[in-house]
Parts: C-alpha cells; sequence; structure tokens
C-alpha cells in the first residue's frame, strides 16, 4: 500500500502546522492568555505550562503511535489472505499499566492543581477593594476610598445581594478600571441584569458576575501599563461589544487619580462647552450622573439594569461605550490606550459618530431600556457636547 | 483473558431447553422480568431523577424570596390527613393486585375502585389546599417559594391523576371482563407506579411540610 | 409487545405451551380501532413499527438536520472570516449560533446515535424488534416533531437566541423577548421525552432480548456502550426536563424561578443544565466509541484488545460522567473546595478514555490493517479524540480553565471530541453498515476522497481555533476587532468550514451514485458479509429482512459470527472453516411474525408542536393539540393488538400481544401529562 506514505506525509505536515503556529501565538495578541503580567496570571501559567506539556509529550506518542502502528502493520499485497494475525485478546499487565499510569500522572497534577485552587482564592491583606458591576453592555467600577461605607448610588444593584461589608463609592468610573501597581486589588464582582464575566487575561483568569451574587477576583499587575480583557459570558445582544481595561499606575500617580477623581465635575469656562452642559442637562441627565451637576436628582437611570456610566470625569479615560471605542488615539496601535496617549489626540470623529446615533455604532435595544437611544442630536449640540465631555477631565 | 475457539463446524442453532420459536417472549428471557415491568422500573428510576430535580430547586428557593412563606400557609394537620389517605391507597392497591391474581374480578373491582377513591379525595384534598393559599394570597406568581412549592406538587398532583385514570382503565376492563387473569402483571405494574407516587410523596410531605 | 414468531400457522403447539392460555384471548382483542396493514410505499414508512425502518429514518432526520446546522456554521465562519465584519446583524448572529448549537447537539449527534442503536443493537443481540415497536415509532416521530417545531421559530419570530446553554437569567422574557426561547424549551422538552422513551425501550430490549447464550459480556461492544449511553439519557433526561420546565413556566406564566429581582439564584439553572449536560457529552459520545470498536477489529483481523477493559471503561465514563458537571462552571463563582473536587474529578475521568484510546492502538497492533473507508474513518476518530481528549485535560485544570473557558479554545476542544469523535466514528459507521441496511456498499474511492478532505477542512477549521482561544478570543461574539491576532487564523478556519462543507457534498454525492451503482445491470451484491465482520447483525442476509433472523442464534462466543467462519485447528492454527455465505441466514422465510405497523404514534406526536404553539401562541391550538394528543392515546390503547386482516407476509395472529399494550399506553400517558404536554 504505497499510498500509505501520502497520509503519512500529510500527517506529519499537519503536525509542523501546529508546532509553528503555536510558536506564532503570542505576536500581536494583546488579549493573549500567553504572557501573564501579574502574580495569579503567572501561577495560572506555570500551572497551564506543565498541563500543556504532559498533554503534548502524551499527544506525540499516541498520534506517532498510532502512524507508527498504522504503517507497521497494514496489510501488504503479497500477504496470504487467509493467514490470520495472531489473535491476541488482551494483555490484562499492559491494560492495568495504562489504566494506572495516567492516573498517577494526573494525582501529580491534580496536587499541583488543588494547590493552585486554593492559593488563587486566597483573600489578599491589605488589599485595594474595588466592586466591579457588569451590566449589559458595559463595566462600572466603584471605590471606597474613605472606608465610610456612605454613597448615594449605592442601592442599583439588585435586590437581595448582601454586600460582604457595606459598600461604599467614592469613586464611580466606567470602560476602565485604574489601579496601583504591586498592590493586590480585590474585586467584588457583581451584575444588575444577566450574568457577565470580568476577565484580564494578563492579570488573572475570568470570573462571573452573577446577579444576586458577589465574587471575588484578585488582580495585581507587575508592571504600570493598560491590560484588557472583554467580557466571556454571553450576555445577550452585544456581548462581542463588552470591553474592559485595567489601568496601572505607580503609586504616586495612582494617588493623583484618586484625588482628581474625588472632584467634582468642573464647571465649563469656555462658551462652547458651556452650551454643551446645556445640551447635557437637557438629554443626557435622565440615565448618566455627572459629580456636582445633577447628583442631587439623580434617581438611577431609566434602563433595565438602572445603571448607566457615571460621566464625571469621562475625559480622563481611555475609552467609552463598553470599552469598545477609544477615546484617544491609540498612537502606538498596540489596541490599548495607556496612561500617555490619555489626552494627546481626541478621536473625535468616533465620538461624534456615536453621539450622533448609539444604537448604529454598537447593537443596543434602546426600545427595551437596555442601551444607549439615538437622542436625535444636531451637529451644533454634538459639537458642543464633544467639548462639554472634553471638559470633563 | 484468551479465548480460543474449538469449533469444528458453524454451529447448529439449539440450546438444551430453549424453545428458540419463543425465545425472547414473556418470562422467557433473561432476567425473569417482563419487558413491560422492566419498563416500569425503569422509567419510575428516571422518574427519580425528575422528582430529584424538583425537590432540589425546592430547597434551594424556598427560603431566598420574600413575602408569604412556607410557615405562613401551611395546614400541617390537614396536609397530613391526605397524606395518611393517600398512604392507605398503597395498602387498597396490594389488596387489588392479590384479588386479581387470584381472579376474583369483584374483589379487584372493589379495591381498583377504593384505590382511585383514595386518590381522588387526595387529589381533592391538595385543590381545596391550593385554594386556600391563594385565597391568603399565594398566587403561582406571588414568590419563589410559591412558584416553587405549586410546581413541585402539581407535578405529583399530576402523577396521581394519571394513576388515577390508569385505576379506572383497569376498573372498566375489569367490568367488560378483559381484565383477565392473564393481565394480572397489568395490575401489578400499575401498582408499581401507584407506590412509586406514594413514596414521593412521603419524601415530599416530609421535606416541604415537615422540615422546617 | 413482546415478539413471538411461529414457525407455521398450524403448529401453534409450542407457543400455546409457552405461554399459557394467552392464545385463548386471540380474538379478544381489546382494540376498537383497526391497524393499518403491511403496506408499502410511503405508507409503509410512517407506520411502521420496525426498528430497522426506525433507525433509518432516525439518520436521514438527522442528516437532514446536519443540513441545517451546517448552513448556519457556514454563515458564523463566513461573518467571523474578517474583523469587523457585520454581514449579519448581531440580533440574527446569536440566534445563528444557539441554532447551530442545539441542533447539532439534539438533532444531530443525538439522533444519528439513535439511528445507529435503533438499528444495529437488536440484530446484534440476535432480537427480532425492540421491546416495545410502537413506543419505538413514537419516539422517533417525537424527536422529529420536536426538531421540525424547533426550527420553524425561524418562521415564527426567529430562533432562540439564548446559547444552546441557556443561562438564566439571559433567557427571560425581558432580556430574550422574541419567541426563540419558547421554542427552545418546549422543542427540546418534545425531543426529550422521545430520548426518555427511546432509554426505557432500549434498555429493556438489551436487558431481556438477547439470544439464548449471549451473556452481558458477550455482547458486542457496540451494544454495550448503547447501554450505557441510553442509561444516561434515563437519567440525564428528566433533570433537563425539569429545568426546560421551569424555564417554560417562567416565560409564559411568569413563574419566579430565575426571577432575581425576586430573590433567585441564576445558577440553579446552571447546575441543572450541567448535570443533564455533562452526561450528554458521552451520551454524544459513547456510541460512536462502540462504532470504532467494531470497526478496528474487523479491518485489524483481530479481536478487540481487552474487551473487558473497554467495556468497563465505557460503564466507567458513564458512571464517571454524573460527578463532573461543575467542570463548565469553575469562573461561575463556585467555592475553591467545589472547584476543587470537580477539577480532580474531571482529571480522572481521562483514564477511562485513555484507556479506550490505547486499547484502540493495541488492536490494531500486530493485525493486518486494510485502509478501507470505515477504517480511515476509525482511525481518524482515534487521533482526533485524542486531540480533544488532551485538550479537555488542560481545562480540567481549574485554574487554567479560568483562562480558557469561554473562548475559542473550548471550541476547538468540544469539535474536536464531538467532530474528531462522534461525527467521525458516525461517518465511518455509515461507510461500515451501508451495505447491511441497503445491500450495497458506498463507492470506496469517494469515501476516500470524503475521508481525506473532511479529516483537512476539519482540522482547518477547528485546529487554529486553540490559537483563536488561547490568544484571548472570546466564543459567542458576533464579531472581533482588528488588531487582536485573531484576524489570520479565523480566515483559515472558514477556508476549512467550506472543505468540510464540500467533502459531505462529497459524501450525498456518493450516496446518490452508489444507489445508482446499484440498479445498473451486472452490479454484484455484496453479499451479506462484505467486510469479513465478526458480529451477529452480519449474520443475516443484506439487506436486512424485515424479521432479521430466519431464526434465532444461539450464542457461544462474544463475536459469533466470526466464530461460525473460522476455527482453530489440532496444533492451534486458525483456519478459515465456513465461507459467511454457509453461515450466513438467507432471510427468506416468510411466516415470521411480527408486530402490526400504527397509526397512532405519528399522530400523537403531531400533536406535540400544536401544544407548543398553543403554548407560544394561542391557548387554541393547544385545545386542539390537547384533543388529538387525548385521541391518540386512546387510539394507541384501544388499538387491536393487531391486523386482523393481516395474514399476508410477515402475518399471523397475534396471541400474545394482549397484555402488553395497554402498558405501552400507560407509559406512554405518564410521560405525556409528567413532561406537561
Amino acid at each position: 500500500m504505497s499510498r500509505l506514505r501520502n497520509p503519512r506525509t500529510r500527517l506529519f505536515g499537519l503536525l509542523a502546522f501546529v508546532g509553528l503556529a503555536l510558536s506564532a501565538c503570542a505576536a500581536n495578541a494583546p488579549q493573549t492568555t500567553l504572557e501573564p503580567e501579574g502574580p495569579a496570571a503567572t501561577k495560572i501559567d506555570n500551572l497551564s505550562n506543565i498541563t500543556f506539556l504532559i498533554a503534548g509529550v502524551v499527544f506525540v506518542l499516541v498520534e506517532f503511535g498510532v502512524l507508527f502502528v498504522v504503517w507497521k502493520f497494514r496489510a501488504r499485497k503479497d500477504d496470504d489472505p487467509d493467514a490470520l494475525p495472531e489473535q491476541l485478546h488482551g494483555n490484562t499487565k499492559a491494560e492495568v499499566g495504562w489504566t494506572i499510569l495516567p492516573a498517577v500522572i494526573l494525582a501529580g497534577l491534580s496536587v499541583a492543581t488543588v494547590g493552585t485552587i486554593l492559593d488563587l482564592a486566597d483573600k489578599p491583606e491589605d488589599a485595594l477593594r474595588i466592586r466591579v458591576v457588569g451590566q449589559q453592555w458595559w463595566w462600572s467600577y466603584d471605590y471606597d476610598i474613605d472606608g465610610d461605607g456612605i454613597h448615594a448610588d449605592d442601592d442599583v444593584t439588585t435586590p437581595g445581594i448582601e454586600h460582604p461589608e457595606e459598600y461604599a463609592t467614592d469613586i464611580e468610573t466606567a470602560s476602565e478600571m485604574v489601579i496601583p501597581v504591586g498592590v493586590p486589588v480585590y474585586l467584588d464582582i457583581e451584575a444588575r441584569d444577566v450574568i457577565h464575566s470580568f476577565w484580564i487575561p494578563a492579570l488573572n483568569g475570568k470570573k462571573d458576575a452573577v446577579p444576586g451574587r458577589t465574587h471575588h477576583l484578585t488582580l495585581e499587575a507587575d508592571e504600570p501599563g493598560t491590560y484588557i480583557g472583554q467580557c466571556t459570558e454571553y450576555c445577550g445582544l452585544s456581548h462581542a461589544y463588552m470591553r474592559m481595561s485595567v489601568r496601572a499606575l505607580p503609586q504616586a500617580e495612582y494617588d493623583a487619580w484618586v484625588e482628581a477623581q474625588l472632584a467634582d465635575a468642573r464647571t465649563p469656562t469656555d462658551a462652547l462647552a458651556a452650551q454643551g452642559a446645556e445640551v447635557f442637562a437637557a438629554q443626557c441627565t435622565s440615565c448618566h450622573l455627572v459629580e456636582g451637576v445633577n447628583s442631587d436628582t439623580f434617581d438611577g437611570a431609566a434602563q433595565v439594569s438602572g445603571a448607566a456610566p457615571n460621566l464625571t470625569h469621562f475625559a480622563s479615560r481611555g475609552t467609552y461605550a463598553g470599552g469598545i471605542f477609544d477615546l484617544w488615539r491609540d498612537l502606538d496601535g498596540d489596541r490599548k490606550i495607556e496612561t500617555d496617549e490619555i489626552g494627546v489626540e481626541l478621536e473625535r470623529n468616533t465620538l461624534e459618530a456615536w453621539l450622533r446615533n448609539p444604537p448604529a455604532e454598537k447593537p443596543l435595544y434602546p426600545t427595551g431600556a437596555r442601551g444607549m437611544p439615538n437622542l436625535g442630536l444636531s451637529e451644533a449640540d454634538i459639537d458642543a457636547l464633544v467639548a462639554y465631555l472634553m471638559s470633563l477631565d | 483473558m484468551t479465548e480460543t475457539s474449538t469449533y469444528s463446524g458453524p454451529a447448529p442453532d439449539v440450546m438444551d431447553g430453549v424453545d428458540l420459536e419463543t425465545w425472547g417472549f414473556g418470562t422467557n428471557n433473561a432476567t425473569g422480568v417482563s419487558n413491560n415491568k422492566l419498563g416500569m422500573w425503569l422509567f419510575l428510576g428516571s422518574d427519580c431523577l425528575l422528582f430529584g430535580a424538583l425537590i432540589s430547586s425546592y430547597l434551594l428557593l424556598r427560603h431566598r424570596g420574600t413575602g408569604l412563606g412556607p410557615e405562613d400557609v401551611f395546614d400541617i394537620p390537614f396536609t397530613s390527613v391526605s397524606s395518611f389517605v393517600l398512604l392507605m391507597s398503597s395498602v387498597s392497591m396490594v389488596f387489588a393486585v392479590s384479588s386479581i391474581a387470584r381472579d376474583d374480578q369483584p374483589r379487584t373491582r372493589l379495591w381498583l375502585l377504593v384505590t382511585a377513591m383514595l386518590g381522588a379525595t387526595f387529589i381533592a384534598g391538595q385543590v381545596y389546599e391550593f385554594t386556600s393559599f391563594y385565597r391568603e394570597g399565594l398566587g403561582y406568581t406571588t414568590n419563589l417559594f410559591s412558584s416553587a412549592f405549586y410546581s413541585l406538587t402539581g407535578f405529583h398532583g399530576v402523577h396521581v391523576t394519571v394513576g388515577i385514570v390508569m385505576l379506572m382503565s383497569l376498573f372498566v376492563m375489569s367490568l367488560t371482563g378483559r381484565l383477565t387473569k392473564e393481565r394480572a402483571e397489568t395490575v401489578e405494574i400499575v401498582g408499581l407506579y401507584w407506590h412509586f407516587v406514594d413514596v414521593v410523596w412521603v419524601l415530599i410531605f416530609t421535606i416541604v411540610y415537615l422540615i422546617p | 409487545m413482546a415478539i413471538v414468531e411461529r414457525p407455521t400457522p398450524d403448529s401453534a403447539g409450542p407457543l400455546a405451551l409457552t405461554s399459557g392460555d394467552r392464545t385463548a384471548t386471540t380474538d379478544d382483542a381489546l382494540g376498537v380501532f383497526r391497524r393499518p396493514s403491511n403496506a408499502t410505499g410511503w405508507r409503509s414508512w410512517l407506520f411502521t413499527v420496525d426498528h430497522k425502518r426506525i433507525g433509518i429514518m432516525y439518520g436521514a432526520a438527522a442528516l437532514f438536520f446536519f443540513l441545517i446546522g451546517g448552513i448556519e456554521a457556514l454563515i458564523i465562519r463566513v461573518q467571523l472570516a474578517a474583523p469587523d465584519q457585520e454581514l449579519i446583524s448581531a440580533d440574527l448572529y446569536n440566534q445563528v449560533f444557539t441554532m447551530h448549537g442545539v441542533t447539532m447537539v439534539f438533532l444531530v449527534v443525538m439522533p444519528i446515535g439513535a439511528a445507529f442503536a435503533n438499528y444495529l443493537m437488536p440484530l446484534q443481540i440476535g432480537a427480532r424488534d425492540v421491546a416495545f415497536p410502537r413506543l419505538n415509532a413514537f419516539s422517533f416521530w417525537c424527536f422529529l416533531f420536536g426538531g421540525v417545531f424547533f426550527n420553524s421559530s425561524w418562521f415564527l419570530g426567529g430562533g432562540a437566541d439564548g446559547g444552546w446553554f441557556a443561562y438564566a437569567p439571559n433567557t427571560s422574557v425581558i432580556f430574550s423577548p422574541s419567541h426563540g426561547m419558547d421554542f427552545y424549551a418546549i422543542g427540546l422538552q418534545i425531543t426529550g421525552v422521545a430520548s426518555l422513551v427511546g432509554a426505557i425501550n432500549l434498555i429493556t430490549t438489551v436487558i431481556n432480548m438477547r439470544a439464548p447464550g449471549m451473556s452481558l459480556m458477550k455482547m458486542p461492544v457496540f451494544t454495550w456502550m448503547t447501554l450505557v449511553t441510553q442509561f444516561l439519557l434515563l437519567f440525564a433526561m428528566p433533570v433537563i426536563s425539569v429545568a426546560l420546565f421551569l424555564l417554560t413556566f417562567d416565560r409564559i406564566f411568569d413563574a419566579n424561578f430565575f426571577n432575581v429581582a425576586a430573590g433567585a439564584d441564576p445558577l440553579l439553572w446552571e447546575h441543572l443544565f450541567w448535570v443533564f449536560g455533562h452526561p450528554e457529552v458521552y451520551i454524544m459520545i459513547l456510541p460512536a466509541f462502540g462504532i470504532v470498536s467494531e470497526t478496528l477489529p474487523v479491518f485489524s483481523r483481530k479481536p478487540i484488545f481487552g474487551y473487558e477493559f473497554i467495556v468497563f471503561s465505557g460503564a466507567a465514563i458513564g458512571f464517571m460522567g454524573w460527578g463532573v458537571w461543575a467542570h463548565h462552571m469553575f469562573a461561575s463563582g463556585l467555592g475553591p473546595i467545589s472547584v476543587a473536587a470537580f477539577s480532580v474529578s474531571t482529571m480522572f475521568i481521562a483514564v477511562p478514555t485513555g484507556v479506550k484510546i490505547l486499547n484502540w492502538i493495541a488492536t490494531m497492533w500486530g493485525g493486518k490493517l486494510s485502509f478501507t473507508t470505515p477504517m480511515l474513518f476509525s482511525i481518524g476518530l482515534v487521533t482526533m479524540f485524542t486531540i480533544g481528549g488532551l485538550s479537555g485535560v488542560s481545562h480540567a485544570i481549574a485554574p487554567a480553565d479560568t483562562q480558557q473557558t469561554d473562548t475559542y479554545y473550548i471550541v476547538a476542544h468540544f469539535h474536536y471530541v464531538l467532530f474528531g469523535g462522534a461525527l467521525f466514528g458516525f461517518v465511518g459507521g455509515f461507510y461500515y453498515w451501508w451495505p447491511k441496511a441497503f445491500g450495497h456498499l458506498l463507492r470506496e474511492g469517494l469515501g476516500k476522497v470524503h475521508f481525506w478532505t473532511m479529516l483537512l477542512g476539519f482540522n482547518l477549521t477547528f485546529g487554529p481555533m486553540h490559537i483563536l482561544g488561547l490568544q484571548g478570543m472570546p466564543r459567542r461574539t458576533h464579531t472581533y476587532f482588528d488588531g487582536y491576532g485573531f484576524n489570520m487564523w479565523n480566515m483559515v478556519a472558514t477556508v476549512g468550514a467550506f472543505l468540510i462543507a464540500l467533502s459531505f457534498l462529497v459524501f450525498f454525492a456518493n450516496i446518490f451514485l452508489s444507489a445508482r451503482d446499484a440498479k445498473k445491470p451486472g452490479w454484484v451484491a455484496p453479499g451479506p458479509d462484505p467486510w469479513d465482520s465478526r458480529t451477529l447483525e452480519w449474520m443475516t442476509a443484506s439487506p436486512t429482512p424485515d424479521h432479521n433472523y430466519d431464526h434465532v442464534p444461539v450464542v457461544t462466543h462474544r463475536d459469533e459470527f466470526w466464530y461460525r467462519k473460522y476455527g482453530e485447528t489440532d496444533d492451534h492454527k486458525l483456519v478459515r472453516i465456513a465461507t459467511a455465505e454457509e453461515v450466513a441466514q438467507t432471510g427468506e422465510r416468510t411466516d415470521v411474525h411480527l408486530p402490526a405497523p400504527s397509526y397512532w404514534p405519528i399522530v400523537l406526536c403531531a400533536a406535540f408542536p400544536l401544544l407548543g404553539y398553543g403554548l407560544i401562541f394561542n391557548l387554541g391550538f393547544a385545545f386542539v393539540g390537547g384533543a388529538i394528543t387525548l385521541a391518540a392515546l386512546y387510539g394507541l390503547a384501544l388499538e387491536p393488538a393487531d391486523d386482523p386482516d393481516g395474514g399476508h407476509g410477515h402475518h399471523d395472529d397475534h396471541g400474545d400481544d394482549h397484555g402488553d399494550d395497554d402498558h405501552d399506553d400507560h407509559a406512554a400517558i405518564e410521560q405525556e401529562v409528567t413532561t406537561g404536554d
């Protein structure tokens, strides 16, 4: 059977292809799971590497074993058609052996696994605590800076949630979470409507945000930088457009960021922005909260989730609309908006398009109170609004 | 583990003591349990998981909601009585099975009817219970407890009702002379189902009503 | 509905002896309705209770749904071929991937398994039919009408859009306002009834209706795997039934089971779904394992290596499959102890699976391998499933899984298991048993083209998904952005998907051309045993006669048929002692009693979609459906045990059947009511 050579080469080719492909994996993949940048992700990666190594060895042994058997024991043209191979029914020793051997390997692996599971579940001491809340189709982040447990907007999550401790929110932001470098951040992950999943592959594995429950995850970034991820539990219409990023800052910069975020929104000084503030007050304040503008009257957003992004310091963020649009130009083209890119060059066209007709830019369900409706803004309104939003830094 | 053949030629298809022409029929099979009875056992095994899932859901949900809860509406003495009635129907079912085995048609009919009536009494009790709960403000959609409670006990009620229909079918068959002694096993199989439904009720009564 | 044969109409002696005076009730039929005669043409299919016809119809219906699911897959791949594409809207995409998943799982892989089980299992155990032939027909029609009902949602406001896993509360009316999820819940309920009734039927058949001498440990491996599968179905279906009831009650009657505002816990659905969902995985794969356990020995000309290990590892997978469900939920917020426990249990389920792979390789070891199309597909299963199994181990490691779950890595994994595993096995099974069912072989040349295109296309489609997943591409996203490194591999996957489509065009062409070959003058029938096979089903004529066997074979060996063809000389040399034609039965007997066809299974099942439409749109339909259901149930119950006008062909009286009939109907009634249709 000379044709056997053919499948063999094909399979060899396939294996080579898989190998090459895997080695090319990490190139230009900003959301990759294979380049950990924090302690939790590193622990996972170490465990994965052992697993992939063992699996790889087994893969090679089994696949090449099959190929060898297929080649070695192929029927040949000159075989006596009546001669039968030895009718071997089994070999108990061999079979017990290959039952026990994988069991032993897996037992070893399971020890490492259980260790890592328990390790990752530990609640870190002296952690910064941030509440992460998912809703269709964006994430909000609440910081309890002074630990006083009081905040006007603390009751928006679904009834039935028992918070791990009385939660206070002194900073409420959206689309991107800002954390200090080298400090463990303990997340309380919740959801306001359906199940979402919070995932920053470079920092840790994912954790579902389940309405009615609070789940925890520890993030820590080794280096300053922006780490991106996206929602990984199917959450309806715009699931593909629910992204998040974590921006890690050195402690001093982080403290400055906190200081700035705690302040109320600035009152616009130039005329266009002031005009934009009026448009905002007329069109946007029934859903969006801006501290110092409508915090006295705001009573939750007219949405199924009861929430819309807090825009108090909108211009200080890298992205918006569920993290899918860059607010500032991605100068180095790595699909992450780093700290040094914020405030440099506005992505004006995208922002204007979003304000012009949000459901055209992102699948939303505004008639069902899930997502931003088309407000029918005039071009003048849009220009003014952009100017106002840019003043919210 | 090796197995070698000592055949000298094709096997003749004969086997001592086995009538191949009737093989696979009736009790002349591998287990000695007829297909019908085995089928019923399998169905009941599957039904265990149905009630298992319903009871688990109920246990998970009953204390999570707000509003009227189990302790607000349950009338334990009343439900105890109706549970006792249902339990007694298992006894009469046993009598029905033994009567048909003796081909005692009048008694078979009597006990089938008694069993069905006891079952119907239980169902009537359940209808009364549901009605009074509803009057107290516990509708199906009221809260988690109500949805879970009505669904679980409702499923059981449907099971009992189906049992009553089967019993009455047997009763009519007996009246028209079709429930011969040869169909005694049919009565036995319906009996299996009936006992199962009773046992499930004992579980439900204990878990739902008695354990706080 | 036991089956019995009588040699001649007037030799009632032995029958009368064993069945006592049942024969006395012969003319005392319960029935008021006539049964259809053994009709020809389309009626012979609609009203059949013959396990072989039902098996063929399962296969045909599943291939039809495979076309639908395949088209949905191609739509997905076209949309994802390049970044930022909006060829179809997010809404439509979500429907397409949901319908693709549900169709492939419930309407393709499961029924193909049922097709093989129905056609082959009774033959492999030397039985005339299954234990409850009318319930068998009921199962098939129930599956078909359920599947058609589910797919009719495309024309009635849109398909289901909550994913096949349908996590609450995304499936509640507020988040999924179309009727798609109603069709999902009710449609799967209907197909679930089919699976449950089928399970009761097939388990009873295996346990009670084996030919004399066929002990459990002499059963063919495929029959064993069918038995394990059906037990899994028996216990898994009620759990998903409950989950679907709760969902239906929530959506249609405003119950609160998944209403978070009322305090519900969405994890209830996840647990119920995966308690069903993980055994479901083995329900889909074990039949294919059974198939390759039949083909590998035949084409290696050796017995299966370690029959006991193969069988017990199959059973072990069946048992352990119940203790691993939460590995689908490692990211869902379970406590670390649960995660650790399920992680370890999941790792160890790899052991029996690995045993099977190694035993298959050992089966080929030392053999004389001939690479026919079924053999190629079987080797394809061994090699491809290994990849899926290994990636499975990598997400049994819970911490690693928190990076992998809900990414394309998982999509790659389960396609290597279900496509590379189940479907390769099934297609191999089609090629292997095609002559058994239709009397002619499929063309080998086209078969090999089919295999190599499918193997290449499959690996091109799903191999790159491992990389995409590890690069962080999530599942169930209607598009992805440029710049994330996803572009090239998605394009490769799309090209691969069209290669798979091409390979199946070759398959369908093969079916058509081979059937045409067999009609040409001068065509030589392959005879009862084209592959020099080992198991009983080949010991009768091909295509299988209606009555299966002229006489019930007595079994003395595992691989009975083979041992009738080969014997051992005094110096322990194996020699052929008989040709297949000498050993196999001719199937020419005409006086075997067979159960008569029945109108009622199809009528009864036709009512279920009406009940479904009634619940969704207008209770009026439900009343009509309910009325038909009741009428059909009474029809079944009051149907005479046999056709009084029969007598031609495979007919005579049916005296043994009375006691059994009404029980069938009770089972049907219970089924019907407990599932709330």
